[in-house]
């Protein structure tokens, strides 16, 4: 067999708190589809990062056609013949597809920076001519489709060929999410084309679809390459359970914990709930009761969640909280009705990092620290420090910036926020435990279960399937924005992830 | 290669290529203006009101001209009365005027233009540099414009005696000033820049998203530069016209022009937030706020309220593209 | 890895916590060095007085910058103001004071509003209202001064406690002091600094981002007024741009003295210091011998320059 068109060895990236790369080894030969597949969090993203120069790996190496690179920056990687399309599609929306396809290497369409428009509408024609594609070089990119925007990114990637002499290792991250059924079809074809004169990667969440279309598929698992499947002849379950791996007979999840849920009126209900992305929502929680959402991307769980704390619109339905019904038009509404939300994005959503632990703590619920309209700083000291204690959150002082605090110490703080007032009755929990490592996370789902066990409703977004069936007394599968399904999930019957996944694609 | 087939025969939107009916707003709003005015006042419709409003259009269209590429770029450049009021006291006391012995004609011009287009790269270094966002640059950068200019200014006001400079405001070509066919030929320069060179497109794609030319390795900050320069250059221009009008002069030759030219480049279809518009788009702004500040004027209303109108035509045009992709919990600074 | 681009913020916030301070020290130490006579009663009591409509204007403009905005508008108000106040006084009498500052705070908010509701960016709204109220003072003030021929109501404005210090530049310090203890003493401290700092995690906190920002801008243009009062009491007449040259030295003394155009970090305190060092560099020019064409440069300058350094980087990837 001849040398591999790319090959990576032991590589490790770490991130404050989380080994996102723990000694990833991959290989991808000349002339074929490779699958990447794994859970969220496994390392996926970080690793194509890697390949294409934008995150720089602290250890490890990288071979292009057996020579030890180091990739600076896409530039760089481009040079050496490794392009990617990103999930995000990166086209500049109000340039032409011509002027995109060729962007930052523009040759000959570009002399002494005057366009000549017939020579940049010609490059670009070759190129699209590789895929065969029929785009109007000439057409304004955001005028195109979404199956067009993806050729035309495809076309642009292919522009390395002409940088580098050998053949191109071609990487497609999630390339199917905004596609329809029939558009997909269409790009499997353009997978199976490419291969004639170039190595693809190709990422997905949908694992018949990575079973579909390539030839050998790489599992990740936290941050490490657990094996191989020859994809001729193998079921999308056999991959799964490399993803997920065996549940460790430990109580991670604390399942011990979990409390008999209470049955009479629902915490929280809602009825019909539509917004741009999600319609028809029907969802119950009882008090003390922990229920999962579950979907891939695009499901718009997400969207639900935040329309919830009314920071997403609703266009139709009714929410009711112990049966009153509530109107969450601002995040204030629905702080006031006893809702509190703990977002994915902690650094920039969840927490103000400049501002103390105690800032932090006491920002929903002002009242908890005042006396009248006025901060009463003994109270306040007695409050947060009593918190603090309570949740063991490691911090130097109160009035330390929360910025300073480790992952699982911040998110604690956050979580921290909405029991101060001592009036929660529904929490969501939007990746409560992302960018954690084990020991925050484990200490993030005791402290949910001490929460159900004082009646909080929960909603979790959780981070992982095995997660989700860990923790939820109920999960709710979406897909395209609707409820395809509901699992029960009880201690003792929980469901297998596999189950779930079948529901879900 | 049915595959294939069937994509091109698959529904989508038809790719656009030149004009939208989004870009047919501003100009229909123009005529409509126009004919309400004209309706309005007999003076308004005479042809010497016309060929008023086309030439008083004239600096104006320059500096719109220059601003036009800043916005599209998404910044934003309050320096031009600044600039303007440097390059006008250059320009003053570098042709024959009445202060020193100086008559270097169009020289003097040439090199008050260079130093707009200095005071340009200025305001990109520092937006560049020292990451300053431009509103903040670019009014820093006006103080100095106008800083420099006092101290040329020094007391004394220099009338200028070139008789070439002069003859630009006053004298006519096919009924219009020379003024006016320098501001067409300005346009029409700015139109070429924007389709046809990188800068120009370039600066389009800044707007449109940044982080992906940085992406597909173009390094953004040159062009980010010479964007401010090219502004730069063309608010010189412009100041060299105003001391044509005035025949001296003034370190407030600017004055009130930067926000003109927003609104103008705005009210012509220019996304502050960029991305979109262009020198056309902007020509017919200018155009725009002259028919209708003019038209005020014939019907009655008091010249003073110009920069109220303006005031309110930007905001009233800004919220108009912004509130079609408002979203809650979304951040406005 | 996570703990250090904070620490050397924080040691960064408090090296700037200091810098106007002593940026006032050094001023007054070189204009002393240079011209002896500078550190008498008599100069120090006048550049007070010049300072004190400077430090008002500057205390409400911070509010709406510690927010993460800005506000234009300012000069153009104050202009505005003092139009209204000499047109009202006869009538009114004591009453046009405060109804100016209301007036004033009225149009403040209104611009705040129409920020937060709106969607369009402060500047924006605060530029386009500046010229609106510009062009209001001209129509209203018919383009000339309005002379106050009884200024009985507000000359108490203009008077000296002890004989020496401006009730202005007092009045100017009770109300930054005031500012900062009812910032300090209630949540709105936190709510403006996580406004401020990062206004998406305030709003999924349930802060009341927008009445917020509205009350800034409120607050803004009620230093305006406030402001135009002094004015008035000062030179007996109102102009439509009395004021309008307040703009610059203004934002130049938010900038100085530490307050990040970015949000979040600063105080007025800090403004009151940048307003006495931009102040001190005003009256401070003559003496040392540099004409004051050079006042405009410096401002400029220092604008750029203090923004730059007192920028919060790590926080805005792409700078427009």
């Amino acid at each position: 067999m001849s040398v591999p068109a790319l090959e990576v060895r032991g590589l490790v990236k770490h991130y404050p708190g989380v080994k996102a790369l723990d000694g990833v080894d991959l290989v991808v030969r000349q002339h074929e589809v490779l699958g990447l597949a794994g859970e969220n969090g496994a390392g996926k993203s970080t690793l194509l990062k890697a390949l294409v120069g934008l995150v720089t790996p602290d250890a490890g190496e990288i071979y292009v056609r057996g020579e030890a690179v180091r990739l600076r920056s896409v530039v760089d990687a481009a040079d050496h013949g490794i392009g990617m399309v990103f999930q995000e599609q990166s086209l500049v929306p109000n340039l032409t597809a011509a002027e995109n396809i060729v962007l930052g290497s523009e040759g000959p369409a570009v002399r002494r920076g005057i366009y000549r428009w017939d020579a940049m509408r010609r490059l670009a024609q070759e190129q699209l001519d590789k895929i065969g594609s029929h785009i109007d070089p000439l057409a304004r990119t955001d005028s195109l489709s979404f199956a067009d925007r993806q050729m035309v990114e495809i076309a642009k990637v292919l522009r390395i060929e002409e940088r580098s002499q050998h053949p191109p290792v071609i990487i497609l991250d999630e390339p199917t999410s905004v596609l329809e059924s029939k558009e997909i079809e269409t790009l499997f074809a353009q997978i199976r084309r490419l291969r004639e004169f170039a190595s693809v990667v190709f990422v997905s969440h949908r694992l018949d679809e990575v079973l579909d279309v390539c030839d050998r598929v790489a599992v990740l698992r936290g941050g490490q390459s657990v094996g191989e499947v020859a994809t001729a002849g193998a079921v999308p379950g056999e991959l799964h359970r490399m993803m997920i791996g065996s549940t460790g007979s430990d109580d991670h999840y604390h399942e011990n914990a979990a409390v008999a849920v209470a049955s009479e009126q629902p915490r929280l209900s809602i009825r019909g709930l539509s917004g741009s992305t999600f319609r028809d929502i029907d969802l119950d929680v009882a008090a003390g009761e922990i229920v999962a959402i579950v979907g891939v991307h695009g499901s718009g769980r997400e969207d639900v969640c935040r329309a919830l704390f009314g920071a997403e619109p609703t266009t139709a339905g009714e929410i009711r909280m112990d049966g009153k019904k509530v109107d969450l038009s601002s995040t204030r509404a629905a702080c006031a009705a006893g809702i509190g939300y703990v977002p994915a994005e902690r650094k920039i959503e969840g927490m103000v990092g400049p501002m103390s632990v105690a800032d932090n703590m006491t920002l929903s619920k002002q009242q908890a620290r005042c006396t009248g309209p006025f901060v009463a700083p003994r109270k306040q000291a007695g409050l947060v420090d009593g918190w603090i204690k309570r949740l063991s959150i490691r911090t130097p002082t109160r009035d330390t910036a929360i910025g300073r605090l480790s992952g699982g110490n911040q998110q604690k703080v956050v979580l921290a926020r909405w029991l101060v007032g001592g009036d929660i009755r529904l929490l969501l929990l939007d990746h409560p435990t992302r960018g954690l490592d084990i020991g925050a996370r484990s200490e993030v789902y005791r402290l949910m279960r001490e929460l159900a066990g004082t009646g909080v409703a929960t909603v979790l977004l959780a981070d992982s399937l095995e997660e989700a069936i860990g923790m939820a007394d109920r999960i709710l599968v979406m897909t395209d924005g609707r409820v395809a399904t509901e699992v029960a999930c009880p201690n003792g019957g929980k469901p297998s992830p596999l189950d779930l996944v079948k529901v879900m694609v | 290669m049915t595959v294939a087939t069937e994509v091109a025969v698959a529904p989508r939107r038809t790719p656009r290529r030149g004009a939208s009916l989004r870009d047919a707003g501003p100009p229909l709003a123009l005529i409509v203006i126009f004919l309400i005015f004209a309706a309005l006042s007999p003076q308004f419709r005479s042809a010497d009101n016309v060929r008023n409003i086309v030439d008083a259009a004239a600096v104006l269209a320059v500096v719109t001209c220059g601003i036009t590429f800043v916005l599209m770029m998404g910044s934003i450049d309050l320096s031009a009365a600044g600039v303007m009021g440097a390059s006008a006291l250059t320009v003053s006391l570098l042709v024959a005027n009445n202060r020193n012995d100086n008559d270097f004609g169009l020289l003097g011009i040439l090199i008050a233009v260079l130093l707009g287009c200095a005071f340009g790269c200025l305001s990109g270094l520092a937006l560049v540099l020292l990451k300053v966002p431009s509103f903040m640059a670019t009014l820093g950068v006006s103080a100095i414009g106008l800083g420099v200019a006092t101290l040329m200014f020094a007391g004394v006001q220099p009338n200028i005696t070139d008789a070439m400079l002069e003859s630009w405001a006053i004298e006519r070509f096919l009924g219009f000033s020379y003024l006016t066919w320098i501001a067409v030929a300005c346009i029409l320069i700015g139109w070429l820049i924007q389709r046809y060179t990188r800068l120009g497109r370039y600066a389009y794609a800044i707007g449109g998203a940044e982080e992906v030319l940085t992406l597909s390795g173009v390094r953004v900050k040159p062009y980010k530069i010479g964007v401010f320069a090219l502004a730069g250059a063309f608010y010189g221009l412009g100041g060299v016209m105003v001391t044509s009008q005035l025949g001296a002069g003034l370190v407030q030759a600017g004055d009130g022009y930067d926000f003109s030219a927003i609104t103008a480049a705005v009210v012509g279809g220019t996304l502050l937030t960029g991305g979109r518009g262009g020198v056309l788009h902007s020509a017919v702004g200018v155009l725009l706020v002259m028919v209708l500040t003019n038209g005020l004027v014939q019907v009655g209303v008091s010249p003073y309220w110009q920069g109220g109108v303006e005031g309110l035509i930007v905001v009233a045009a800004v919220a108009a593209a912004v509130i079609p992709l408002r979203r809650r919990n979304q951040v406005v600074k | 890895m996570a703990t250090r681009p904070a620490t050397v913020s924080r040691r960064a916030g408090r090296f700037t916590g200091f810098m106007p301070l002593i940026a006032l020290v050094a001023l007054t130490a070189a204009l002393t060095a240079v011209d002896p006579d500078f550190l008498t009663q008599r100069s120090l009591t006048a550049a007070l007085r010049t300072a004190a409509p400077l430090i008002v204007l500057a205390a409400g403009a911070t509010l709406v910058v510690l927010c993460g905005g800005i506000d234009l508008s300012i000069a153009a108000l104050a202009s505005l103001s003092t139009v209204l106040l000499a047109l009202w006084l006869p009538d009114l009498g004591g009453l046009a004071t405060p109804a100016v500052i209301l007036i004033a705070a009225a149009i403040g908010a209104a611009q705040g509003t129409a920020h937060v509701l709106l969607r369009i960016p402060s500047f924006i709204v605060t530029l386009g209202g500046m010229s609106i109220l510009s062009a209001i003072a001209l129509v209203v003030s018919g383009a000339g001064t309005v002379r106050v021929v009884d200024d009985s109501t507000v000359s108490w404005l203009d008077l000296y406690i002890g004989g020496f210090l401006p009730t202005s530049a007092a009045m100017a310090i009770v109300l930054v002091a005031l500012i900062a203890v009812v910032l300090k003493v209630t949540p709105l401290q936190s709510w403006v600094s996580a406004t401020g700092y990062s206004e998406s995690a305030a709003r999924l906190a349930g802060t009341p981002v927008d009445l917020v920002k509205i009350g800034a801008f409120c607050l803004s243009g009620a230093c305006a007024g406030f402001a135009a009062v002094m004015l008035v009491s000062r030179q007996f007449s109102g102009g439509p741009t009395m004021a309008d040259n307040l703009l610059l030295p203004a934002v130049a003394a938010i900038v100085v003295g530490g307050t990040a155009i970015t949000g979040g970090h600063g105080s007025v305190w800090r403004s009151l210091a940048g307003a006495l060092v931009v102040t001190l560099l005003r009256v401070g020019l003559p003496i040392v011998g540099v004409p004051s064409a050079y006042e405009q440069i410096l401002y400029g300058a220092i604008i750029v320059v203090a923004v730059a350094l007192t920028l919060d980087g790590s926080k805005v990837s792409t700078i427009k």
